[in-house]
């Protein structure tokens, strides 16, 4: 793989680029598909695409072409360079320097080359049965189970060499429960792993068939304000998107985000502490360097609820005159953009019963449907799979209340954050319980 | 786009000869080169060539799919291993599926070779003329008004070579040829702001694109707009008359319709089972999704023949407000005792096929716009499809960019972007008047099911009842 690299950066350089830039990607992958309580489809497929990025006179060229022929390659690189000679100037172009790399454990297991369909379809079959088997009212909507032997590769003019190899298992089941003409909300529960030993899939099965059950027989309430208590799930939904939109530098740059100009301010409860770490081999976003080869590392972003730095790569670095964070994101098809790794919000000191118990008039949330948005933290829409919870204790389900707010004056009420935490596929979050939330009865 | 489409169809034929002990395969090669160009504010955001080609192959074994596909080599040698893969992906399932696919509806399987009409091949295009015009629109979205503050223009086109070849007897090539282009301005003012989009997506080549209006005639009305809607007031929130644009009449047609009668939902439970043959909508109401670009030229969604082989015809989903058809592939049309209706579509090479819609719109009566003003005591008449959601039961909520007042006949004032929401098939029903002119106006949309779709709606003006709302 490295050779048709090499072959690359030198064919651009023969061509006229002042720079250049090679991204391959090589892949073994087979899933499963569930659908309507059965098994759907199985797929294989092997997929290889390379990525071309030349500079020429500070104008961006980028071609990219999913076969690995050395005359694949070639003509690539002209198209490239085409593509570079059309386009205008722009002096933050340009690409890291080398920088040593070490190598991440703990993202390749060997065994993953032998995981074949068959065992992905026995895996697909065990969580049907764990959903089914929890309780006859489950009713499983759709759901995957997916495994990926990938060997991710780049080369630049700068001579940066580097391949690593990173498997990935991952899976996901939706669906409710059905009583008569009563039927639940929806849920949704996933899981990833970079092991065969570490699949556990009945888990998000039970979590899945738990959650749909216990929303059933809903009942209505009156509205009011109140806590509410997010489950991991339900903190990615509406916190993560707009954390994540807000640290990113390119958002930044461009004025779409709440955080421009807050660089050691306080923007949220001290409880709050969000790190990017793709060295953290418990999110499957792990990996040794970025799209572009700077290496990764543990971004510290917020602290105590201030903000401590935001994600950049190599341009967006540039225009502010700092260095680049290791967040050069995106696949083998595009050039690079700025992106989060793991997304991990710090596990906090309370357990969850805790705090549930500790809450007084509250919903728990297990997902919300509406709308999130990210520049201006607004967000309205309804609770799904809610329970009511009074002086500590879980009362009953809740018919779909509406709950509208802002996630940023939301991060000010933040009251507590739980020791337990879920990792979801590049993501770790723990239960987040804020207060002062309005909640509409429909 | 590929030299060796007549090397690569041998090829598929002699593989799927070779197969032994599946109840069907289907071998599909497509090469597909797709190009972006995107400028904001004045900055080259993102510019991109992307070619991707590759076999997909799926079977039915023991009533169990296995899909699987290679795109670095498509040798022989290669696309055999990559048969045995499917087939054996199959098996792998048949351990454990509880209910096995019970085969596929009979189905006249296409042979021949389609090319989808193009003025102006967008390979003769130079891309140095595709940046070119992308930076100008921007340029001039943010010139032509002065409170326009910001603005951004795509250019995304999509151009395709397939094979398709299955067990049955389908034997088909294609080349298709599906480009866009839209200018986004945003009008700024002490802390508010107001986005107007304008743009074209379908297929056809270079010179359908700017055919009818050049770059700076799109940049021109998106720039326009946005100043207006900046002074607008918002509409105030009511169940009341509304005459929905062509477009809206498309997105209501394709998000809140279309996907009820999508016979896999069908399956799951949606709110139209077991409901064919019933009054569902108003007798003006005939909602058709159909492969081909009928009524008017150039629809994005028009495939010609579907992935399963079959051809892409016109399907009446409702036929003077009776419920008529749902939209299968051959699989779900064994299972409802049917014809398969042509809507199996796969986007890229390892995409398996599912069933998705294509152009989907109301077809034009006999009334004149203006008079359905005219007969509107109170009412709004709503333009600009905006993202909206649907739920399995019919419930929707769209965005329109903009709102007019109606009062007493005559149109009163521009409102700010409104929400219509309410109960798709009880919008039918109220529907009392239905225009003259037809045109179709989704086709910068993708439609998203597992896998992207490019699709494409419209219709003429219609009237019905609905609730407005606020803004969203």
């Amino acid at each position: 793989m490295l050779d048709v690299l090499r072959y690359a950066i030198k064919e651009a350089e023969a061509q006229g680029a002042d720079d250049a830039e090679a991204y391959a990607a090589v892949s073994a992958e087979s899933e499963v598909f569930i659908e309507n309580n059965d098994l759907k489809q199985a797929k294989s497929q092997a997929i290889s695409s390379i990525g071309i990025r030349v500079l020429l006179n500070g104008s961006l060229g980028f071609y990219s072409v999913n076969r690995l022929s050395k005359d694949d390659v070639k003509g690539a690189v002209s198209m490239a360079i085409k593509v570079a000679r059309v386009s205008p100037k722009d002096r933050y172009n340009s690409l890291p320097s080398r920088s040593k790399v070490r190598l991440l454990r703990g993202i390749y297991d060997r065994k993953a080359e032998s995981f074949e369909a068959s065992d992905a379809a026995g895996l697909a079959a065990e969580m049907l049965q764990a959903a089914k088997s929890y309780d006859n009212r489950v009713s499983v909507d759709s759901g995957n189970l997916a495994s990926a032997v990938a060997t991710h590769a780049l080369a630049n003019s700068n001579g940066t060499e580097l391949k690593e190899r990173i498997s990935t298992f991952s899976w996901s089941i939706m669906g409710m429960a059905i009583e008569g003409s009563n039927v639940s909300s929806f849920d949704f529960q996933s899981g990833g792993s970079h092991f065969v030993k570490d699949i556990d899939a009945r888990r998000a099965s039970v979590e899945f068939a738990e959650t749909v059950v216990n929303s059933l027989g809903p009942q209505r309430i009156t509205s009011f304000r109140g806590e509410m208590l997010l489950t991991p799930s339900a903190v990615s939904e509406l916190v993560e998107e707009v954390i994540s939109h807000s640290i990113n530098s390119d958002t930044v740059q461009k004025k779409s985000s709440q955080f421009a100009g807050k660089l050691g301010k306080k923007v949220s409860s001290e409880l709050l502490a969000v790190e990017d770490d793709a060295t953290n081999t418990e999110g499957l976003g792990a990996a040794s360097f970025d799209r572009e080869g700077v290496p990764h590392r543990r971004n510290v972003v917020i602290e105590k609820g201030v903000l401590k730095k935001f994600l950049y790569n190599t341009y967006t670095a540039r225009k502010d005159g700092v260095r680049s964070t290791g967040n050069a994101g995106g696949s083998t098809s595009s050039p690079p953009s700025v992106s989060a790794t793991n997304f991990i919000i710090r596990p906090g000191r309370s357990s969850l019963n805790a705090l549930v118990s500790e809450m007084e008039n509250g919903i728990i949330i297990s997902r919300f449907s509406g709308n999130v948005n990210p520049v201006n933290g607004d967000f309205s829409g309804v609770v799904k799979g809610g329970r009511l919870v009074k002086n500590g204790e879980i009362k009953h389900a809740v018919k779909e209340v509406m709950m509208a707010g802002n996630v940023f004056d939301a991060l000010r009420h933040l009251t507590g954050v739980s020791r337990e935490q879920k990792a979801i596929f590049d993501s770790i979050l723990p239960y987040m319980r804020f207060d002062n939330v309005s909640f509409t009865a429909g | 786009m590929q030299g060796s489409g007549t090397h690569m169809l041998d090829s598929l034929q002699s593989l799927i000869s070779s197969s032994r002990g599946a109840r069907y395969v289907e071998a599909r090669h497509q090469s597909r080169s797709m190009t972006d160009v995107n400028f904001v504010n004045g900055e080259l955001e993102r510019i991109r060539v992307v070619e991707n080609s590759g076999c997909g192959i799926r079977v039915l074994v023991d009533g169990c799919w296995g899909f699987s596909s290679t795109s670095n080599d498509t040798s022989f040698d290669a696309l055999k291993e990559s048969l045995g893969q499917a087939i054996a992906a199959a098996r792998a399932l048949a351990k454990t599926k509880k209910n096995r696919v019970q085969g596929l509806a009979e189905s006249k399987m296409v042979k021949g070779t389609f090319r989808l009409k193009v003025r102006g091949s967008l390979s003769d295009v130079d891309i140095e003329q595709k940046v070119q015009v992308t930076r100008e629109a921007e340029k001039a979205a943010r010139k032509h008004s002065k409170a326009v503050r910001a603005a951004s223009c795509v250019y995304h086109e999509m151009l395709d070579h397939k094979l398709i070849v299955n067990s049955d007897g389908a034997e088909v090539e294609i080349y298709d040829s599906k480009p866009e282009f839209s200018v986004t301005a945003i009008a700024k003012k002490a802390g508010q702001s107001a986005t107007a989009h304008e743009g074209v997506g379908i297929t056809g080549g270079w010179d359908d694109l700017f055919g009818a209006k050049s770059q700076f005639d799109y940049a021109a009305a998106a720039s326009e707009r946005a100043a207006k809607l900046l002074e607008a007031k918002h509409a105030k929130g009511e169940k009341t008359t509304i005459i929905l644009d062509p477009g809206m009449v498309g997105l209501l047609s394709h998000e809140a319709i279309g996907h009820t009668v999508e016979a896999d939902f069908v399956l799951s439970g949606s709110v139209v089972k077991g409901r064919i043959g019933e009054k569902v909508a108003s007798e003006l109401v005939t909602l058709v999704d159909s492969g081909r670009s009928d009524l008017a030229d150039n629809a994005a969604g028009t495939i010609m023949v579907d992935d399963e082989g079959v051809a892409a015809e016109r399907t009446a989903i409702i036929e003077n407000g009776i419920l008529k058809s749902f939209l299968h592939n051959r699989e779900s049309a064994m299972t409802f005792g049917t014809a398969s209706t042509g809507n199996a579509r796969a986007f890229q090479y390892n995409d398996e096929p599912l069933i998705r819609m294509r152009n989907t719109f109301i077809e034009p009566r006999s009334d004149r716009l203006d008079d359905m003003i005219k007969e509107t005591r109170h009412g709004y008449l709503v333009k600009g499809a905006r993202n909206g959601q649907a739920d399995a039961n019919g419930e929707f909520m769209f965005g329109a960019e903009e709102a007019y007042l109606i009062e007493n006949g005559e149109i009163r004032e521009l409102m700010r972007g409104a929400s219509i929401s309410g109960n798709a098939f009880d919008a039918l029903l109220s529907v009392d008047m239905v225009g003259d002119k037809f045109q179709y106006d989704i086709g910068t949309g993708y439609c998203g099911k597992y896998q992207p779709a490019k699709v494409d709606g419209g219709g003429p003006y219609v009237r019905c009842t609905a609730v407005i709302g606020g803004l969203q």
